[in-house]
Order: structure tokens, then sequence, then C-alpha cells
């Protein structure tokens, strides 16, 4: 199998050949113009709006906007062009300034579609054709209908298929007729999320910050208007009105006002979560995984096991109480910190279940994981150490700084220290590593807990660090490079354990990739 | 699965060329400081003291200091080399990394001559993965032969042309 790392560059194919066959051809659904009517008719709303109230020129301001836009439009869709050959898709737009995009179809890592409640009602999606460039989404075609966007998947990826058996000899002579068991592959279901997880994964998402931060924005956004005096205004009034209870009533009125905003906090991201994974389905064809997804606004998302550079199991704290966790999946190109989700939720294989029920289904996602054995190995016990020095350091110039302002009271940093060797022994709980025959799993976290499984052979380089600190107790932190998500960190290893692992699964990533050829 | 250390040594004129290159632009933010800022805050700041002054200088004197002490310390504890299918680098005075890199999993390789590298006959190294963070890894400090050989070396190993 082939790999986004070592492809050929994008181009003409290597070998001279003919030009491959057309595949398929085809145009935007004419229904796009309606959309895009639909558009220009919103963006003249205004305009037309000041020119009946305040200059009558903005109306003929309005009408030109409108006829430019719809006229732009229209060339696009009349221009717009795509074409599926053996080997790469050509999507050719322009009137005045004519481009021509060529993706080489096994440097396509992602398709999905997506479409608004209204494209929905009118039989369209948008098709996403994501690449591993790291800029996402490569090719954009705006509208097709649902019928032609799923052929177009169909014959895309039998075609890819097709070219991966082609282009690696069997061993045995005979190459798979890909294209024909890609189509005649049943369609299994892994994973189906009821309601029940959905609602839950809204109340377990701890994303509040999230909503102080809305908070803060309204708050500059009434300062910008100049209604931030009419706020300080009514603070005060309401301090006032405070003012008439006493002090128990105060603090139980206050509780009240939090106890509230957490609950709409809550509430909206519970429904948010609703809307964007009603429906939640994780299916398996063949060789490619398949989300369907949404209520508003549908999703569908394809994406090839053998594009999978990562899996990871997360569970947030409250999640990891509950014995449930999150699973995602890292293709080339798509980046995003642990914990978070892209937009869109593209990463979200499972958006929530069962820790169990989790594990039991990554095999799904990375074939071979099922023969493994993993034996857990633990990170040093030292780390708590390293963190009570770490505290100890911070208490010292916390101490130092307060020290002239509060006297003697400044020794009180140093409770740092004990709390830091708590954070220490939590953090040794969490850690551990185990090495498979072809995969690496490794887990970490303090009081959630985050595991990622690795194919070895996907591995990109492998960095071992040392800090001052860890030099000086024998430690290093273990850094992984796939070539998506951001890179999967393991500290406080012991050195040579460090050392060992990072040899090894260097040598093993060479090896695969050397297979590979 | 047993591998030795990477073993090879960056070429000494790499200190020189450190000495150069960090002392200039500590030289020029060091002068920037003393001749422009010194001046303007002793105009403008009334909490102003002889007592920041001497601290300022000092702390200009030991950044030129560093320029000195760090390149030896740091050719020391470079090494590099290649094992099997492998790019091996260890570096770093107080934060110690060691790196590999499989040749196979390399995208593309650069190699980078500055205007003060040329001067000491020198080359930097840097070879591409995928990925998004940290995805470049360097080598500096490499004599032109032997960057073009390096270079040559991967391409080979990556074999039909194509990287």
């Amino acid at each position: 199998m082939t790999d986004a790392s070592d492809l050929p560059p994008p181009g003409p194919a290597p070998e001279p050949a003919a030009p491959a066959p057309v595949l398929m051809r085809g145009h935007l659904h004419p229904a796009i113009l309606l959309l895009r009517l639909l558009d220009a008719l919103r963006q003249a709303v205004l305009p037309a709006l000041l020119g009946l109230v305040v200059e009558p020129w903005f109306l003929a301001l309005a009408g030109g906007l409108f006829v430019l836009q719809l006229g732009y439009s229209l060339a696009r869709y009349l221009t717009l062009e795509f074409t599926l050959t053996g080997d790469e898709l050509r999507v050719r737009e322009g009137l005045l300034e004519r481009q021509e995009r060529r993706i080489p179809l096994d440097r396509i890592q992602d398709l999905g579609f997506e479409s608004t409640i209204l494209r929905r009602a009118l039989g369209l999606a948008v098709v996403l054709v994501e690449t591993a460039s790291g800029r996402g989404v490569e090719a954009r075609l705006d509208a097709l209908s649902r019928a032609e966007a799923e052929h177009l998947r169909e014959v895309l990826l039998a075609a890819r298929a097709d070219r991966a058996g082609g282009g690696q000899p069997v061993p045995d002579g005979t190459t798979a007729p890909a294209a024909a068991t890609a189509l005649a592959e049943p369609e299994w279901t892994v994973h189906h999320s009821s309601a029940g997880e959905l609602l839950l994964r809204g109340l377990t998402d701890l994303r509040l910050s999230a909503f102080v931060v809305t908070g803060f924005a309204a708050l500059q956004f009434a300062d910008q208007l100049g209604l931030a005096s009419q706020v300080a205004g009514v603070a005060s009034s309401f301090k006032d009105w405070l003012g008439r209870f006493p002090p128990a009533m105060v603090v139980l009125v206050l509780l009240l006002l939090v106890a509230a905003v957490i609950a709409f906090g809550v509430v909206t991201t519970t429904l948010g979560n609703l809307v964007q994974f009603h429906g939640f389905l994780l299916t398996l064809r063949g060789d490619v995984l398949q989300r369907r997804y949404g209520l508003l606004t549908t999703r569908q998302k394809t994406l090839p096991r053998a594009r999978v550079q990562r899996v990871t199991v997360e569970q947030g704290w409250l999640r990891r109480l509950l014995g449930l966790a999150v699973v995602k999946a890292d293709s080339a190109g798509g980046s995003r910190g642990q914990g978070q989700d892209t937009a869109g939720g593209w990463d979200v294989v499972v958006p929530l279940a069962r820790l169990w029920t989790a594990e039991a289904l990554l095999p799904a996602l990375l074939p071979g994981l099922e023969s493994e054995v993993f034996a857990w190995r633990r990170g040093s016990a030292r780390l708590v150490l390293r963190m009570a020095l770490q505290g100890l350091l911070l208490a010292a110039v916390l101490a130092a700084a307060l020290a002239p302002r509060f006297g003697l009271w400044a020794l009180v940093a140093f409770a740092c220290v004990p709390l830091w060797a708590v954070l220490g022994v939590l953090v040794y709980q969490n850690l551990g590593w185990a090495e498979g025959e072809r995969f690496v799993a490794l887990r970490h976290g303090i009081v959630g807990r985050y595991f990622a499984w690795v194919p070895t052979g996907k591995l990109q380089a492998v960095v071992v660090r040392q800090s001052p600190l860890a030099q000086l107790l024998g430690l290093a932190e273990l850094t992984i490079y796939v070539a998506g998500g951001s890179p999967t960190r393991l500290p406080d290893l012991l050195l040579a354990d460090a050392k060992g692992l990072a040899r090894e699964l260097a040598a093993r990533a060479a090896a695969a990739a050397a297979a590979e050829r | 699965m047993v591998m030795p250390e990477p073993s090879e040594r960056l070429r000494p004129a790499v200190i020189a060329y450190w000495v150069v290159s960090d002392g200039l632009s500590a030289a020029f933010f060091g002068g920037l400081a003393w001749f422009v800022g010194r001046p303007l805050l002793a105009e403008h700041w009334r909490h102003w003291s002889p007592w920041l002054d001497d601290a300022l200088l000092a702390c200009v004197v030991f950044v030129l200091a560093l320029a000195f002490v760090v390149p030896p310390l740091a050719f020391l504890r470079w090494r590099y080399g290649f094992r099997d299918d492998l790019l091996l680098m260890r570096y770093g005075i107080l934060f110690v990394e060691e790196r590999a890199v499989p040749v196979a999993r390399m995208q593309h390789v650069d190699l980078l001559r500055g205007p003060i590298e040329r001067l000491f006959g020198l080359a930097t190294l840097i070879v591409f993965t995928a990925g998004n963070e940290g995805s470049a890894f360097r080598v500096p400090g490499l004599s032109v032969r032997r960057a073009q050989e390096l270079r040559d070396r991967i391409v080979q190993a990556r074999g039909d042309g194509r990287l």
C-alpha cells in the first residue's frame, strides 16, 4: 500500500503511456444557480434597504451588485467542468482567469460531502476533496446532485483501488480486480451513535471556557457599540439592588446566577452536539471507512483505512469518571491539538461510547490491531521527583518575588511543592506505553486519560529530548511524528527506555517504508 | 535491535561561523540597547538609575560572551550520521535532543548556504518529512562536498527519482 509520504510529486505520470481514459465528466447541478440567486438577493437586501431609507442611489448600487454577482455565478457555472480519469481529478473553471487544477488520485486523502438544509431540500451536496498538503480542502465542487456525488465517489475509489492494485504486482502474479471488489463489498456498520450517547457527549462536554470567551466577545462588542457605560450602569444598579438583601441572600442569588449561566452553557453545548452529530453512523466497506452525520447540515466523509496515521481515544476527566471515551482518527494533512476537534468534527470517528466499546472497535480502524498483544510498560517514578523539583523552583521564584510585599507570608508559595508532587503521582499513574508488532500504543494524562495508537509503518520521525532537569534525573521525553495531527509526546521515560524505544521504532519505520517499495 | 550512536562531527569551521553570526547579531542588539535604548530611557524614564546602567551593561557583555562560549560547546555536542536507513542526529547543550528520521520518509532535501556560511565554505542540509509541526530537520556546518554527497545519498536511497 502506498502512503502520502512517498508518492511522486503532482504532475505528469512517470510512465509516458497514453493518457488515462476519462471515467467521468460533469458540471455542477443547475440548481446551484438558484442558490447563488438567493445569496445575491440576500446580499442586495441591505444596500436596497439603505436606498429606500437613506439615499436613493444606494438602490442603483444594490441593483448593480446584484447583476454583477449573478453574472459571475453564471459564468462560473457555465465554465466549471470536472473530469475524472484513471489517474487524476481535473477541475477547470474561470472565464477571464482560467484555472485548471489537477489532483492525482493517490494524493486524495479524503472525500467529504456536506449539505446544508437548503441544499438537502434541493437534493444537492458539496463535494470536498482533501489532500495531504496541509491546506485541508484542496478542491470544492459546490453543488452536485446527491446521486452524482455518490457516483463520483464510487468511481474515484474504484479507480484508485485499481491503480494501487495495478501499480504493485502481487507476488503470485495475479492482480486483484480491486475495482470490482470495492463496489461489490458489503457495507458493515461499525458504530451507530444513539441519541443517548450524543446527549451524554453534550453533557460531559467541558468546554465552558468557550462559553466564557463568547461572553467576553459579547462584552467587547457592546463596548464597540458604546454600550459599555450602559452595561456598567446595569451592573451598578444590580449591585444596589443586591445591597438591599442580607448577605446570606446575596450569596444565594449569586450562586443561582452562576448555576443559571452554567446551565445555559451546558444546554447550548448539548444542543450543539445533538445537532452536529445527529444520527452519527460509522461504516466500513472494503477498506474504506465512512461517516454520515448531522441534523441541519449533513456531512458525509470517506476515509480509506490505509490513510489513517493515528487513532486516539480521549477521556476528559468527567468522561473518564463515567467510563466514556471519544475516538478520533488523524489522516495526513489535518492538524489539531489534543482534546480539540477540527471544525465540523471531521476527525471524530466515534462521538462517544463506553471505553470498552471504543476499544473493541479499534481493529476496524487499524486492521491488524486485534492480533497484537500489548504489554503495557510504565514511565519512570522519578517523574514525581522531577515535578516536585519543578514545584520547588517555581516556589522559590514566587517567594522571592512576593517577599518584599508580604514578608514571611510569601513562604506560602512553598505549598507548590507538595501540590506538584501530587500532580506528578497522577501523571505517573497514567503514563504508559506498549510496543506491538506493527503498532505502538501510548497513554498519558493527569486526571483525564488519552490513548494513542500509531502504526509504526506510518512514523515520520522520532525525537528524544532531555531538559536540564531530566538530564539530572536520567529521564527523557519521547516525541513521535506522524503525517497527521500534532506530534504525540510521552514525557518522563527512563533515558534508556526512551532511547531503546526510539531506535526500535525508527528502525521499524524505515523497514516498513522500504517494504512499501 | 541495537544501533550505534551517530558518530560524525560537523566541520570545525562551524565554530567560527557560529561565533561570527551569533557575535554579529549579539553586537547589533547589544549596541541597539546600549547606544539607543539607554539614552532614551535615561532621559524619559524617571526611575532610571546608575544601578540599572550597570545591570544593562552586564547583560550586553553576557550576551556577547555567550556568542563566544556557546559555539565550541555546541560543536562538541553535535553528532550526526547514517545508520541503515536512518538519519540520526544528536545535539544540544542544556536541552539535549536525539532525532531519527527514516530516509524513506523524507519528502525533499534542501541545501542552504547563507552569505556567512559561504565565507567559511559551509552548507546546511535540511530534510523535510510529511506532517505539520516540526517536519523539517537540519544539519548545519557541513562542507559543501559532504552536504552534496549526503543529499545525493538520500536521493539515491529513496530511489527512482521519487524525491
